[in-house]
C-alpha cells in the first residue's frame, strides 16, 4: 500500500463512527505485544474526537453549563462529524458552531443557543484579537475644541457587536458567577453586547438601542458633529449633551480609536 | 535579540497557567519552550506574556501542525505565520514533529505515526529540505509516541531517524518518554532506540509524564516523570554528555515549584554526568 493510500485509509478511520477498522486496512498495521491493532487504533479514535470535543467545552463554557454534559456532547459530536476541522489550529475549530447549531436545533430551540454560541465565540475573538492602545480622556482633553465637530473614532479592533434578543447575557453572567440559568426569553427591545479587550482582559458592555445606535453611526465614519445631529431628532436642544455624555463613557471604557484616513 | 542557550540549559515548556509565577519569581530556568501555534494570533495574553518572558529567558520554538509527513501539499500559510512568530520571539530553535496531523482533506490534530518505508523517507526529507529554506535554519524533529505501527515498514524508527539525519540536513530532539512509551506499547528495547541514533544530531531532549495502563501506555503529560524514564534519561546522559533539556507539561498542572522540582533533579543527573566525565578525562 503507498503511503499516501495509507494515509487516506487511516483519515477515513478517525473520522468514521465506527471504531472498528476495515480489515482491509488492519492488515497494514501491527500491534505490540499487549496493545493489539484494534486497541491501538481505538487510542487514536478516541483521541481525536477527545481533543476536538475539549476545544469546544473550552470555547462554549456557558452553553455546556446551560444544557448540561450530554446534551452539549451529543451537538457536539454531530458538529465534529459535520464540520471536521480546517485549520491548522485547534484555537479555530469551534467558529462554525453557532452557525450549525442554528441548522442543527429545531428553529424555536435553536434562537437563544444560537445567540449564548455567538456571545461566547465573540469574547475568543476579543480575546486574542490584536493590540491597540485605546483614546484616552487626557488625549481628548489635550484637542482644541475647534477641533472636536470633525473629529472621528472607530472601535479598537478587538471590539465585537453581537446583537442579543434574548436575555443571554443575564444568562452568561448567571454563568460566570456560578448561579442557576434563569429562564430564558426574549427581551422587549434588542439590546447590543459590546465586548473588547482591555490590556488582557476582555470586558463587555451592554448598549440599548439608541446608544447602539449612536456608537455605531460613528465607526462607520460620522463625525461628532454628524452624531450630535443624529440625535437632535429624539433630544433636540439636549442632544450635543447626550453626545458628550456618552463619547465620555465610551472613552473611559477604553473601546474607542481616533480613526486614521 | 535572540539569547543563546546555556549549554546544556534545562528549560520548561511555558503555559499559561505559568505565566504569572514565572514573571513573579524570575525562576532558575535556562530557557523556554513555547507550542508554536498558541502563539500565532494577533494579540492578546499569550503574545504578551511571550515578549515579556522572552525578555528574560532564551525561548526556543515547538510546534504540533507542520505535518512535515502528510498527504497534502506543505501549508505555506502555517509556515508564514511559523516565520513570523519566529521573527518575533527570535527563538535560538525551531522544532516539530516525524508525523502526519493533517490528512487529504481535514486537519487531525495528533501526531500519527508513519511507515518507516524508502517512500516514505524520500518524501518527507524532500519536505524538510523545503521548510529549512523557507525558515533558513535547521529543522528540529521529535520522535512522536506511537499506539500501533505500519507493517510494511523497511526500517526501525531508530534507522529511520538516522538517515532523515543524514538525507535531509535535520537534527532531532529526543522525546525520552515518547521512546519509553513506545518501546511498551511495540515491545522494543528503549535502549537500543536510543543507542542507535547519531549522537551528534541530537539537539534538544524531552522528558514528561505518562499514562500507564499496564498493557499499554499513553503519552498524555499530565504525570510527573516517572522513574523508569528517568532511568532512560540519566543513561540517556551518560551516552550523549549533557544535552539540552525540557522539562513538558500539558494537563493537570500541578504547582510551579512542583515542576521546578523535576527540573532541578534533570539538571542534577546532568551536572552529575559531567562530573563523572571530567573525573574521568
Amino acid at each position: 500500500m503507498r503511503l499516501n493510500e495509507w494515509q487516506l485509509a487511516f483519515e477515513n478511520y478517525l473520522l468514521s463512527d465506527a471504531v472498528e477498522a476495515p480489515s482491509s486496512w488492519v492488515t497494514s498495521l501491527q500491534g505490540g505485544p499487549t496493545l493489539d491493532v484494534s486497541g491501538g487504533l481505538a487510542i487514536y479514535h478516541n483521541a481525536y474526537r477527545g481533543r476536538l470535543l475539549e476545544a469546544l467545552r473550552g470555547d462554549y463554557p456557558a452553553l455546556v453549563y446551560w444544557v448540561g454534559d450530554a446534551e452539549f456532547e451529543q451537538w457536539a459530536v454531530a458538529y465534529i462529524r459535520q464540520c471536521p476541522s480546517a485549520h491548522f489550529s485547534l484555537r479555530w475549530f469551534g467558529a462554525g458552531f453557532a452557525g450549525f447549531l442554528s441548522g442543527y436545533l429545531d428553529q424555536q430551540q435553536a434562537a437563544p443557543l444560537v445567540e449564548m454560541a455567538t456571545l461566547e465565540w465573540a469574547f475568543t475573538l476579543a480575546f486574542d484579537a490584536p493590540s491597540r492602545q485605546p483614546l484616552t480622556c487626557e488625549e481628548m482633553t489635550a484637542l482644541p475644541a475647534s477641533a472636536w465637530p470633525d473629529l472621528q473614532v472607530e472601535l479598537v479592533p478587538s471590539a465585537q457587536w453581537v446583537e442579543c434578543r434574548f436575555n443571554t447575557l443575564m444568562l452568561w453572567q448567571a454563568y460566570k458567577a456560578g448561579e442557576s440559568f434563569v429562564p430564558s426569553e426574549r427581551i422587549e427591545a434588542m439590546e447590543v453586547c459590546l465586548i473588547w479587550r482591555s490590556g488582557q482582559v476582555c470586558q463587555y458592555r451592554s448598549l440599548g438601542v439608541e446608544e447602539a445606535s449612536a456608537l455605531q453611526g460613528m465607526n462607520r465614519g460620522w463625525s461628532f458633529a454628524q452624531l450630535c445631529s443624529a440625535l437632535e431628532v429624539t433630544h433636540e436642544e439636549g442632544a450635543a449633551l447626550q453626545a458628550v455624555t456618552w463619547f465620555k463613557d465610551w472613552l473611559s471604557l477604553g473601546f474607542l480609536n481616533r480613526r486614521t484616513l | 535579540m535572540q539569547k543563546n542557550l546555556p549549554r546544556p540549559g534545562y528549560g520548561l515548556g511555558l503555559r499559561s497557567e505559568y505565566y504569572q509565577p514565572i514573571l513573579e519569581q524570575s525562576p532558575a530556568v535556562d530557557w523556554f519552550e513555547i507550542i508554536s501555534e498558541n502563539y500565532m494570533v494577533e494579540g492578546g495574553k499569550a503574545l504578551f506574556y511571550l515578549e515579556a518572558i522572552a525578555e528574560q529567558y532564551p525561548v526556543v520554538m515547538h510546534g504540533v501542525s507542520l505535518s512535515i509527513g502528510g498527504p497534502h501539499g506543505l501549508d505555506i500559510e502555517y509556515l508564514r505565520q511559523l516565520k513570523k512568530l519566529a521573527e518575533r520571539a527570535q527563538p535560538v530553535w525551531i522544532s516539530d514533529h516525524l508525523c502526519w496531523s493533517r490528512g487529504n482533506a481535514h486537519q487531525l490534530h495528533d501526531l500519527l505515526p508513519l511507515p518507516y518505508t524508502e517512500e516514505s523517507l524520500h518524501y518527507i526529507a524532500g519536505r524538510v529540505r523545503q521548510v529549512q529554506d523557507f525558515l533558513g535554519r535547521p529543522l528540529i524533529l521529535e520522535n512522536v509516541s506511537s499506539y500501533v505501527r505500519s507493517s510494511a515498514d523497511e526500517f526501525t524508527e531508530w534507522a529511520f531517524l538516522d538517515a532523515l539525519t543524514q538525507l535531509s540536513g535535520c537534527e532531532l530532539l529526543l522525546d525520552v518518554n515518547n521512546v519509553y512509551v513506545s518501546a511498551r506499547n511495540h515491545g522494543f528495547d528503549p535502549w537500543e532506540f536510543i543507542s542507535s541514533l547519531p549522537a551528534e544530531k541530537i539537539r534538544q531532549l524531552h522528558l514528561a509524564g505518562h499514562s500507564d495502563y499496564g498493557d499499554y501506555v499513553i503519552d498524555t503529560h499530565d504525570q510527573p516523570i516517572s522513574d523508569p524514564v528517568w532511568a532512560l534519561y540519566q543513561k540517556t546522559l551518560e551516552r550523549l554528555g549533557p544535552v539540552a533539556t525540557l522539562i513538558e507539561r500539558d494537563d493537570h498542572y500541578p504547582p510551579f515549584e512542583t515542576l521546578m522540582a523535576e527540573l532541578i533533579k534533570a539538571r542534577q543527573l546532568g551536572q552529575q554526568v559531567v562530573e563523572r566525565k571530567s573525573l574521568c578525562a
